[in-house]
């Protein structure tokens, strides 16, 4: 299988090299690393060396011509004698303003300038696209970073190089692509249907350079198929390499904020500008909890007492030995109703998913029923002193809630409301006046 | 308690250790007879004589090279460098030999030499003349490195470096010669790598060396009419550098600046706020910075030079930033 040769990429912004000489003829015998020509760019004049041991073969350029980037001038075959498959592909010192690429992809391709994966370093094959910074079908000027390019000594941003429209990337960020391919392609109009593909896609990875057809048959074929295929547009746009999801903070806010048990993605949905520090964290705790979804002017509340110790579990005890009220939950239901300040209150125990409804009255504990059913309870008192839980923000509900949960020796109490159900004093009152009830039960009867 | 200058303090304790201790002596130019240039060691000649305050021609590495073999031989050499700047001139006797004689010998030998020399621009001394080269030495193993801030950490240094068994390095500060400090009249002795707290604060915590001390105590001043409360640390001795004392400010107010007369590149102050961002990192509301002078020779220009070193202004600037939570360098 012959190899080729092709006009290699010296400079970035290099579309062209002139052949100044060559230093092998066209049936020579070549060894891999044999310098074959001499090329010259705006820059620098070097020689290229032989990719195969073999016979040079089909030479398309002599020594004076300008050959575009990426074009193939000759092949290294096994036999001496030319196979002529060049002819068309190749010709010799064409300008390049239809590059030899394109006839090859012509019927899967839009029409357009290619775009080469540049040569970044001397010893350079390939080169790994970290990004594309323009999408298909986007606008770009000649000016502006197209892709972002990373050999094994540098990212480099590679400029499109010409105006008009992305027809076509053929390349994903990602891929490793050799040196001279064509991976994208800019159109002058705005293409109808551009194309993005990756390598992978294409069944042969050499299929946007001009490829002499392996049996001898000169024409390209519509026969191979595999490149048409993946030519065709994708249902959607590759998802964006995720969307970038970090959050600047300081790394004191952000282990306060985990100590705190903080979501600092919060301040990101409030809108609070980043980066993020110490002094946040105090922004981020005052946020609302849970936003009520579609109602306007609602806010939700969140408030939290900490009891150094618990005084109901001994009251519990006191109460059914001495006064004989022995269902805890109902002691719970009497000082979370009588925390309201009504004369009557429906208060809901939930304890493990089990909810019991209270009929609280004004006046002794011993006076408190089990609620008619169906009584929309005034106040949710969710017992959390048996789990694990440590802290909620679960969002305001259908009306108050108290949580109670174990902290240390002690006890921690949150009450989450929307701003209908309790105006902000109405919340610490409550919230304060249950607090002094579960601390000191007994204080508050006498 | 009186007020001496830094002059005064540091021939105090020259004095007072060599008449501690007989093999203590003064090597180095116009020592002697002219007192150095800064007037450092006037009268020491007089009470000492010439054999133990010794005149030498201008010829740096052959004194210096004497004073290292004079240390292993059992003698308490105080070499007298004019400019710190000549340090490049006697790098191979001070690196190679003091610095590693005792590894090198197994401990079998010490150099308990002190070299004494300065630092400092703004003295109109010319790229020469004007440079702080005490991160050249503090990179070396087996130096010690103290930089004395006032005439009381001169004093109480100079005679810690003297009794030491290593080699030490003491950078005073070119311009701070004629400050008064209070000295107490009896003796005392500063410990190497203990630093001192000059101020409490505990918004931010300003590290200076040498003559930057005073930098951050005047920039903590401007800070605290904004009600920005700084911490000013001084290390005192850079190698050995008190590095908890450092962390425990650090973590106590999340911020850091570290201010030091060294070009900033490579400098101490990339040492020091390294150390401190690798050690307290999770206790910083913003990264720890270094301010050193600017990576240029030192102009001769009066109105340039100014501009090359960190000042309370340029300090008390980059304090207000890290407040405010501007992130210096763009994410």
């Amino acid at each position: 299988m012959p190899h080729e040769v092709i006009m290699p990429a010296l400079g970035m912004a290099q579309d062209t090299g002139l052949i100044v000489s060559w230093f092998k003829s066209s049936g020579d015998a070549v060894k891999s690393g044999d310098a074959l020509f001499e090329v010259e760019t705006d820059k620098a004049t070097m020689e290229v060396e032989a990719p195969a041991d073999g016979y040079l073969t089909d030479v398309q350029a002599e020594a004076g011509a300008e050959v575009p980037v990426g074009n193939v001038i000759a092949l290294i075959s096994d036999s001496a004698e030319d196979s002529g498959t060049l002819a068309k592909a190749a010709p010799a010192d064409t300008p390049s303003d239809t590059p030899a690429e394109a006839p090859a992809q012509a019927t899967a391709l839009p029409e357009g300038a290619g775009v080469i994966m540049p040569a970044l370093g001397m010893a350079q094959d390939t080169g790994l696209i970290v990004a594309w910074h323009k999408s298909p079908g986007d606008a770009v000027a000649s000016g502006d970073i197209l892709f972002e390019v990373e050999t094994d000594k540098s990212t480099m941003e590679v400029e499109a190089g010409q105006d008009g429209f992305v027809a076509a990337l053929l390349a994903e960020a990602g891929e490793e692509a050799p040196v001279g391919d064509v991976i994208a392609i800019i159109s002058a109009d705005k293409p109808d249907a551009p194309v993005q593909r990756s390598i992978a896609d294409a069944a042969s990875p050499k299929a946007a350079a001009p490829q002499p057809a392996q049996d001898g048959d000169a024409e390209p074929g519509p026969a191979d198929t595999a490149p048409a295929k993946a030519a065709a547009p994708k249902p959607a746009p590759a998802a964006k390499p995720r969307a970038d999801g970090r959050i600047l903070a300081s790394p004191k806010a952000r282990r306060l904020a985990l100590e705190q048990g903080l979501d600092l993605n919060r301040l990101v949905e409030a809108g609070h500008p980043q980066p993020y520090h110490a002094a946040d964290i105090e922004v981020l705790k005052s946020l609302p909890t849970a936003p009520a979804a579609g109602e306007a002017g609602v806010q939700s509340r969140r408030l939290t007492a900490d009891l150094p110790s618990d005084g109901f579990a001994a009251f519990a005890t006191w109460a059914a030995d001495n006064a004989g009220l022995g269902d805890a939950a109902a002691l719970l239901a009497g000082l979370a109703g009588a925390s309201l300040g009504q004369d009557h209150a429906i208060v809901a125990i939930e304890t493990f998913g089990q909810t019991r409804a209270f009929a609280v009255p004004a006046g002794p504990l011993g006076d408190i029923t089990a609620a008619d059913e169906g009584a929309a309870p005034d106040l949710t008192l969710r017992d959390l002193r048996l789990s694990q839980i440590s802290t909620v923000a679960l969002g305001a509900e259908d009306m108050p809630v108290l949580t109670l949960t174990r902290a240390d020796d002690g006890l921690s109490i949150t009450l989450e409301c929307a701003s209908h159900h309790l105006t902000a004093s109405e919340a610490t009152g409550l919230l304060s006046e249950f607090a002094g009830r579960m601390e000191h039960p007994l204080r508050h009867l006498l | 308690m009186r007020n001496i200058t830094l002059s005064q303090a540091v021939n105090e304790a020259l004095a007072e250790e060599m008449r501690r201790d007989e093999t203590v002596f003064i090597i180095g130019e116009d020592v002697a007879e002219a007192g150095t240039p800064f007037k450092v060691l006037s009268g020491l000649v007089e009470e000492f004589g010439t054999e133990r305050v010794v005149d030498t021609p201008i010829a740096e590495p052959g004194f210096m090279g004497l004073a290292v073999g004079a240390a292993l031989t059992g003698t308490r050499p105080v070499v007298d460098l004019m400019f710190g700047d000549f340090i490049y001139l006697i790098m191979d006797q001070l690196c190679n030999q003091a610095a590693k004689a005792y590894y090198m010998s197994g401990g079998k030998l010490n150099v308990p030499l002190v070299l004494r020399t300065n630092l400092g621009a703004t003295r109109r001394s010319a790229a020469q003349h004007s440079q702080s080269l005490h991160a050249l030495v503090a990179h070396i193993p087996g130096l010690k490195v103290a930089m004395p801030s006032s005439a009381y950490e001169a004093k109480g240094l100079m005679k810690t470096a003297i009794r030491d068994n290593n080699p030490v390095v003491i950078f005073e500060d070119k311009l701070m010669y004629n400050d008064k400090a209070p000295v107490p009249e009896e003796e005392f002795l500063i410990p190497f790598g203990e630093a001192n707290v000059k101020r409490e604060g505990s918004d931010i915590t300003l590290i200076g060396t040498s003559s930057m001390v005073q930098v951050c105590e005047a920039a903590a001043e401007i800070l605290a009419k904004e009600g920005i409360k700084a911490e000013v640390i001084d290390p005192r001795t850079i190698v050995p550098l008190d590095e908890a004392a450092l962390l425990k400010s650090a973590k106590k107010t999340s911020r850091v600046i570290v201010v030091d007369e060294g070009h900033q590149s490579f400098g101490i102050t990339g040492e020091i706020a390294s150390r401190i961002n690798e050690k307290a990192f999770y206790h910083l509301d913003a990264p720890a910075l270094r301010m050193g002078a600017m990576d240029v020779p030192v102009p001769f220009s009066p109105a340039l030079e100014d501009i090359t070193v960190p000042t309370p202004e340029a300090v008390a600037e980059n304090a207000r930033k890290l407040m405010s939570g501007e992130m210096i360098h763009a994410a």
